[in-house]
């Protein structure tokens, strides 16, 4: 494979990373709370802010960041979900969702202007980079090597964590059956708010990394939870595999279509996917027949 | 002469789970066949795929001789085959009348026209006690009033053979027995009625013949006296109660 | 209503341009509020993308105005164009459910967007499209008002049809209302495809009356937006809710933005969020306006959804 190939394939594989990552939020967020956030993209911009402010005023490179952002964003979502989420958590499912919809697209059009308002110019990505490596006779970036492996291991001890603790098993059970998760006592209000907490630290985390190869605008989050959508849709619902599978799919294919056929055109590759899933597998990659 | 409903050799898995295993039913016209088994045993999973809300995995479905195990749920109850839900399942914000209507419309081969239809729909409400009820919203009735109008739904469409899902649970004895004898009138009419119940006295009336399922399997079948003497059945519910009393006793 | 056409029907000789031109507006949101609501209320379906149906209509137009064609011509190749689509796409969408059926109808509109600015050749790019300029406001007055009209007929007696009950019954229970003879299938793709004739329509007017559109116009967040807001604000599943919440959000808009220069999304956004919080079956199932409705005989699909 040419050299230029094997560039196009990681920066596909890294974008796909960072796709997977936050798609990856989302879909443990819908698993428990049934309620698709329209928001999501938002917290991936704003996490991709705070990485560009505490890099510019305090140093801070962006692997220290990205898991800065994660307390502080679980907090953030936990108050979103109990401001906005939790009142209306309990509607039967039709109301529930005309209500999740206003609810959180309300707050993603609220973010994306308050924002718009603080910070006038887009945000370009941060200039921080390791001098380049070489791997087998190819010039690689070390920097986003280092990003790669970096989000590997944060989605591998995530889905550790969903194994092997407490509140991560609760997780899987309430996503499989909430009525037998409350049978068996586990505390659905908390886990819920925990989860969507957590959901939107990993949408922050990515979008830390986000910033050091793209520039950032306002107005970014709403296609971006489209297209965590679409790959949620295409790794399969209610798989997390599933989910980083798709991302990376995503970014190498988004990657290509720049390359070859032109950048006005990667957009349309999440939707042109998302259709394609839905029509030969509609229950996605890794998800199960109902 | 073809039986109102045969199954052929029904096999039905979910991922790694058997939830029916080798089911054959024959069912005869005008007969009311009642189905019991513990909780889990595959009963509404059964009617899920007779009428045609799940394809089998193995096996075949056949109406009146005619093969319906890969046709939709509104080809088959077009044809005839028309059911109620274990947790009534109404159409919520619609009213009684608009709930029996939907039935009378679309569930038939050949709707009658509006007026004629609104008409037929108030006395099928009639007929099931919710004359009064046509304009109450249907997710604001009782638990009977939601039973009794799941059946008016299904008899709106003029079925051949009438799915009732556990139609009886969480009633009074009087509740139960008006429900009885509506069914009794309901097969003078000519329906087939094929019956899911754990209420014994209900099976006893009603039922000429019951089969009994448990984990997915067909354990026994016949009249209703011999059925539940059987001991198989009685351990399938039960559990292995006698022995276990034996050995603990020391006997 | 009777009353109403006399007024309208005389404006124009009455009124400043400025005034025909908020009311054509008005008629334009509305008619992709009534038409929206088709599949958002009556089928249950949330189609956040239904703007993607206005948009196709109005470039269609837009080119064939520029080829040389009249207007009835342009508008019935645009209907037809995004019926075509409409029917291609909502074989794939209607596999998903609930809050993703939402947010890919709502990626649709980007899709089409980038399409749209990507041929450059046919519709002009991100510079957008001019037709042949002329001052159409007067008629286009007059063809908007019969328009939405038509659509809010339409939609009345499409609740009292059979058909109307077939989407209902999809909205509350799709399962069941397969086990009951609807063909489920059909009808969702049927519905998809008729809400999208106003729709078009309307965005065929849109451009002729404009001269110009560029694709931020006709597929950008407020036109996506807007129309679905004023049916939810008014009340979902309702032929009457669209249009409260049409003529109140105008209103508000019309002496709101003047006064406050900024923050217009994010007012938006809080409307949405206190909406769905309090109540989001519109303002039409509210305690004081609901029994109004229900006296006039406008109130029979009032019992779907309660408000909070």
């Amino acid at each position: 494979m040419p050299p230029d190939l094997i560039q196009l394939l990681v920066g596909g594989i890294l974008l796909g990373g960072i796709y997977g990552l936050a798609a990856f939020g989302l879909s443990i967020t819908f698993g428990v709370l049934n309620v698709l956030n329209l928001a999501h993209g938002e917290f991936l911009m704003l996490g991709a802010l705070m990485g560009y402010v505490l890099f510019t005023a305090f140093g801070l490179n962006p692997f220290i960041s990205a898991m800065a952002v994660i307390p502080i964003f679980i907090i953030a979502g936990i108050g979103f979900y109990f401001l906005l989420l939790r009142p209306i958590s309990e509607k039967p499912p039709h109301q529930l969702l005309v209500a999740s919809i206003l609810v959180t697209l309300g707050a993603s059009l609220i973010i994306e202007d308050l924002t718009a308002f603080f910070w006038e110019r887009p945000v370009t990505g941060i200039a921080y980079s390791l001098p380049p490596l070489e791997l087998a006779g190819v010039v690689v970036s070390s920097t986003r090597f280092l990003i790669l492996m970096f989000i590997f291991f944060l989605a591998f001890s995530l889905q550790l964590y969903l194994q092997k603790t407490y509140v991560g098993k609760s997780i899987r059970g309430i996503t499989q059956c909430l009525e037998g998760a409350k049978v068996v006592g586990i505390p659905i209000v908390f886990v819920s708010a925990l989860t969507f907490g957590l959901g939107v630290a990993l949408a922050a985390s990515a979008g830390v990394f986000y910033v050091t190869l793209f520039t950032v605008t306002p107005i970014m989050g709403i296609p971006l939870s489209v297209k965590y959508m679409c790959i949620v849709v295409l790794g399969g619902l209610g798989s997390l595999v599933g989910s980083v599978v798709g991302g990376l799919i995503l970014g190498v294919a988004e990657s290509f279509t720049a390359y070859f056929i032109g950048a006005e055109w990667s957009p349309t590759i999440a939707f042109i996917l998302l259709i394609l899933i839905l029509i030969v597998k509609p229950e996605g990659l890794f998800g199960k027949k109902e | 002469m073809a039986y109102a409903l045969e199954c052929k050799e029904i096999n039905k898995t979910f991922g790694g789970l058997d939830a029916l295993r080798g089911i054959n039913l024959k069912v005869t016209e005008g007969e009311i066949l009642g189905i019991i088994g513990p909780n889990g045993a595959g009963k509404t999973t059964l009617f899920n795929i007779i009428s045609g809300a799940l394809p089998p995995t193995r096996g075949k479905v056949f109406f009146k001789g005619r093969d319906i195990s890969s046709m939709g749920a509104p080809k088959i109850c077009k044809l005839g085959i028309a059911r109620t839900y274990q947790l009534v399942r109404p159409f919520h914000s619609l009213t009684a009348l608009e709930n029996v209507l939907v039935g009378l419309c679309f569930g038939r081969s050949d709707p009658p026209p509006r007026e004629a239809g609104v008409a037929e729909a108030m006395d099928i409400l009639g007929f099931m006690g919710l004359g009064d009820k046509g304009n109450k919203a249907s997710g604001s009735l009782t638990l009977v009033e939601k039973k009794h109008l799941e059946i008016a739904r299904a008899l709106a469409t003029r079925p051949d053979i009438l799915l009732l899902d556990e139609v009886v649970s969480g009633l009074t004895p009087t509740e139960m027995t008006r429900t009885i004898d509506t069914i009794h009138q309901i097969q003078t009419r000519g329906v087939t009625v094929i019956m899911i119940e754990h209420v014994l006295r209900v099976v006893m009336e009603l039922c000429k013949r019951i089969v009994v399922l448990n984990y997915g399997v067909q354990i026994a079948e016949g009249r209703p006296k011999d059925v539940v003497n059987d001991p198989k059945v009685i351990v399938a519910y039960l559990g292995k109660v006698e022995s276990d009393d034996q050995e603990i006793w020391g006997d | 209503m009777i009353l109403l056409l006399g007024p309208l029907a005389a404006l124009p000789w009455l009124a400043v341009s400025y005034t025909l031109t908020l009311i054509f507006f008005l008629s334009v949101y509305l008619t992709l509020a009534l038409s929206y609501d088709i599949v958002g209320g009556y089928l249950g379906y949330i189609n956040l993308g239904h703007s993607t149906s206005f948009g196709l209509g109005a470039y269609t137009t837009a080119i064939l105005l520029n080829q040389g064609c009249s207007l009835a011509v342009a508008l019935g190749l645009a209907i037809l164009l995004a019926a075509v689509f409409a029917t291609l796409v909502s074989y794939p969408l209607f596999r998903l459910r609930g809050a993703y059926f939402a947010l890919a109808t709502f990626g649709l509109i980007s899709l089409i967007e980038v399409v749209v600015t990507n041929l450059r050749d046919l519709t002009g790019g991100s510079g957008g499209i001019s037709t042949p300029p002329g001052n159409n406001l007067l008629p286009a007055y007059y063809l908007a008002i019969v328009i939405v009209l038509v659509t809010m007929v339409f939609s009345y007696y499409l609740a009292r049809s059979q058909f109307g009950l077939a989407l209902f019954s999809i909205r509350e229970d799709e399962e069941v209302s397969r086990a009951f003879g609807v063909p489920t299938s059909f009808y969702k793709c049927l519905a998809f495809v008729i809400s999208s004739v106003p729709a078009s329509l309307i965005g065929g007017v849109y451009v002729w009356n404009m001269t110009y559109i560029s694709p931020h116009s006709v597929f950008g967040l407020e036109i996506a937006l807007s129309p679905i807001v004023m049916a939810m604000l008014g009340g979902s599943g309702t032929m009457v809710g669209p249009v409260f919440g049409a003529i109140f959000i105008t209103l508000v808009q019309e002496f709101l933005w003047t006064k406050v220069p900024y923050f217009h999304l994010t007012m938006y956004g809080t409307v949405l969020v206190l909406l769905g919080l309090f109540m989001p079956g519109g303002l039409v199932r509210t305690r004081w306006i609901q029994p109004l409705l229900q006296r006039l005989g406008l109130g029979e699909e009032l019992t779907y959804f309660k408000n909070s």
